[in-house]
């Protein structure tokens, strides 16, 4: 599967000064939480700046969602300390002023679409109208829906327009574009950057580093509890090497490949060499001038895990 | 939290199986009863047949309306996922439990207004005018501690545990109680205990207002300490409401 750049991407402009003083959106502090004897979530220190649209890149089990479970109040750190615009998360001001979309939020059953919504809406000061909600969610016309007879995709559309309809200042989404397809995706992004637009702040977690590139500013990584890399999409990328150039040399030695233009690193098993590649392209070029000798060649994506493992390794060594 | 309740007691009433076992039951229950009993002269609270037994069904069914509309419905809530997303919001969790309490309590209403028309209309019960509000009033009020029994089992139990849990409840609490037959009649270690629960003091309010009398006080403050003892086991759970269940 691949995921072209949508407009979206381009559209996210630059981040505008915090409108109310110096507390960012949220700052995390050397949180930990334990489940037992599994570690979840290991020391992550993160900032997000207003107006940021940031992603919690990372596989399975990375401890995105807990880390969102707590800025979100719904579960405390064992140690570390987490701030919503100054106020402790599940207070009433982090409240007001955050918007979610659970993986496992549920609603409310035998009621319908609008009569949700509508009650949802009057919880908050300044909410967003009720016409405009069900645009930015695509659920005009489905406002006498049960919520309890929704298709899966009417059912996400559901739980973002519950995450929108208080205005938020800041939004937290946990997969949101998990059950979707890539042309949903689309239209997805394109709707969440109306919302950054104006100066709102998006935290959201994703599984695929394509999404993260299109839609955040600023991408932080997370594998096995830690914050393992924290840039922009393109410093991600390139330090990651998504792609991999497999290849055969009749004449040992590998040294310099890896300096090679869109390679990061290269690893010989035998005759068998592996080269890591931020830009598989640019360098199967480049190998294939410098080395007349390579044959057998195969170019291949690596699975986000493994990438995610290597760095991990990297950084424990 | 006037517009979730509302929706809240919305979603009961929208609910026609839920209706059907907290109103139909009890008011099929009080014609059938009332018909078989209507001449017996055993009856033992000084009323006549077709009175005792409405207000017996119509506690029996408001007493039901409020338990399967508080613990089912928080159980499953809970599984899904909804009081988490509820939480996100500016609702807080106090107020969120405060509102499922008045709804569950408004629920034992159908049950109470039906079986009290069924009783005029097919059994031509007659009371004083001042008393059919006062009644509606009392037997209502006196759910609260199935309120937050409810509320209690919504919290432990899951899904069809909750259910199961819940009408296990509903039927122990109506039997010994006294609402289908009268306490009298069971062994006499199973009245003293029948004479603790919340089930049998709700028809003995109910039974003074129909002689005529003024509400006992003995019978309100068991209820009371009965809600008041569900009430905090639920607050010292209430941790789980919110846990993740996957």
């Amino acid at each position: 599967m691949t995921y072209h750049p949508s407009a979206a991407g381009s559209a996210v402009s630059t981040i505008p000064a915090s409108p109310d003083g110096a507390d960012p959106a949220v700052r995390v502090n050397g949180v930990t939480r334990r489940f037992g004897a599994v570690l979840a979530v290991d020391n992550v220190s993160l900032s997000v700046e207003h107006g940021e649209t940031i992603a919690l890149l990372g596989p399975n089990g990375a401890g995105k969602t807990t880390t969102i479970s707590m800025l979100l109040g719904l579960s405390r750190p064992d140690s570390g300390s987490i701030e919503i615009f100054g106020s402790a998360p599940g207070s009433a001001a982090a409240h007001a002023s955050v918007g979610a979309m659970l993986q496992d939020g549920g609603m409310m059953p035998g009621v319908l679409i609008g009569e949700l919504l509508t009650m949802v809406r009057s919880l908050y000061q300044a909410p967003l109208a009720l016409d405009e909600v069900l645009e930015i969610a695509q659920l005009r016309g489905l406002e006498k829906r049960r919520v309890d007879r929704l298709s899966g995709g009417q059912s996400q559309r559901l739980r973002l327009a519950m995450a929108l309809v208080g205005d938020p200042r800041l939004l937290i989404l946990d997969e949101p574009t998990a059950a979707m397809d890539v042309e949903t995706r689309r239209g997805f992004w394109h709707a969440m950057g109306g919302f950054t637009e104006r100066g709102r702040t998006i935290l959201f977690s994703t599984h695929y580093l394509e999404e993260a590139d299109v839609a955040a500013d600023r991408v932080v990584m997370m594998a096995r509890g830690r914050v393992v890399a924290d840039g922009t999409p393109s410093a991600i990328k390139n330090s990651v090497g998504l792609r991999v150039i497999r290849f055969s040399i009749t004449h040992p030695g590998i040294a310099g490949l890896d300096a090679l233009p869109g390679a990061v690193s290269a690893t010989a098993h035998g005759n068998r060499v592996e080269l890591r590649c931020s830009n598989s392209d640019t360098a199967l070029r480049a190998l294939i001038a410098a080395r007349p000798d390579a044959h057998d060649i195969e170019v291949a994506g690596i699975a986000l895990e493994d990438a995610f493992i290597t760095i991990t390794d990297g950084l424990a060594a | 939290m006037i517009k979730y309740l509302g929706l809240e007691i919305r979603r009961s009433l929208r609910d026609r199986r839920y209706l059907l076992l907290v109103a139909g039951w009890p008011v099929a229950a009080y014609l059938l009863f009332s018909t078989v009993f209507g001449s017996a002269a055993d009856r033992t609270e000084g009323l006549a047949p077709t009175v005792e037994i409405m207000v017996a069904m119509a506690s029996f069914g408001a007493m039901g309306g409020v338990l399967l509309a508080s613990g089912p419905r928080l159980a499953m809530d809970r599984q899904l996922g909804w009081l988490r997303q509820l939480r996100l919001t500016p609702l807080s969790p106090a107020r969120i439990l405060t509102a499922r309490l008045i709804a569950a309590m408004a629920l034992s209403l159908p049950a109470i207004v039906l079986t009290f028309i069924a009783a005029v209309l097919v059994k031509d019960v007659t009371l004083p005018l001042w008393e059919w509000p006062l009644l509606v009033l009392v037997i209502a009020a006196g759910c609260l501690p199935f309120a937050a029994m409810g509320i209690l089992v919504g919290t432990i139990a899951d899904g069809d545990g909750a259910q199961g849990l819940t009408m296990v409840l509903y039927l122990v609490l109506a039997a010994l109680g006294g609402l289908w037959m009268p306490v009298q009649i069971l062994p006499s270690a199973l009245q003293t205990v029948a004479k603790t629960l919340p089930s049998y003091h709700l028809a003995q309010l109910g039974w003074h207002i129909a002689r005529g009398a003024v509400p006992a006080v003995g019978d309100a403050a068991v209820l009371l300490a009965w809600f008041a003892g569900a009430a905090l086991i639920a607050m010292a759970a209430s941790r789980r409401l919110t846990l993740r269940t996957a």
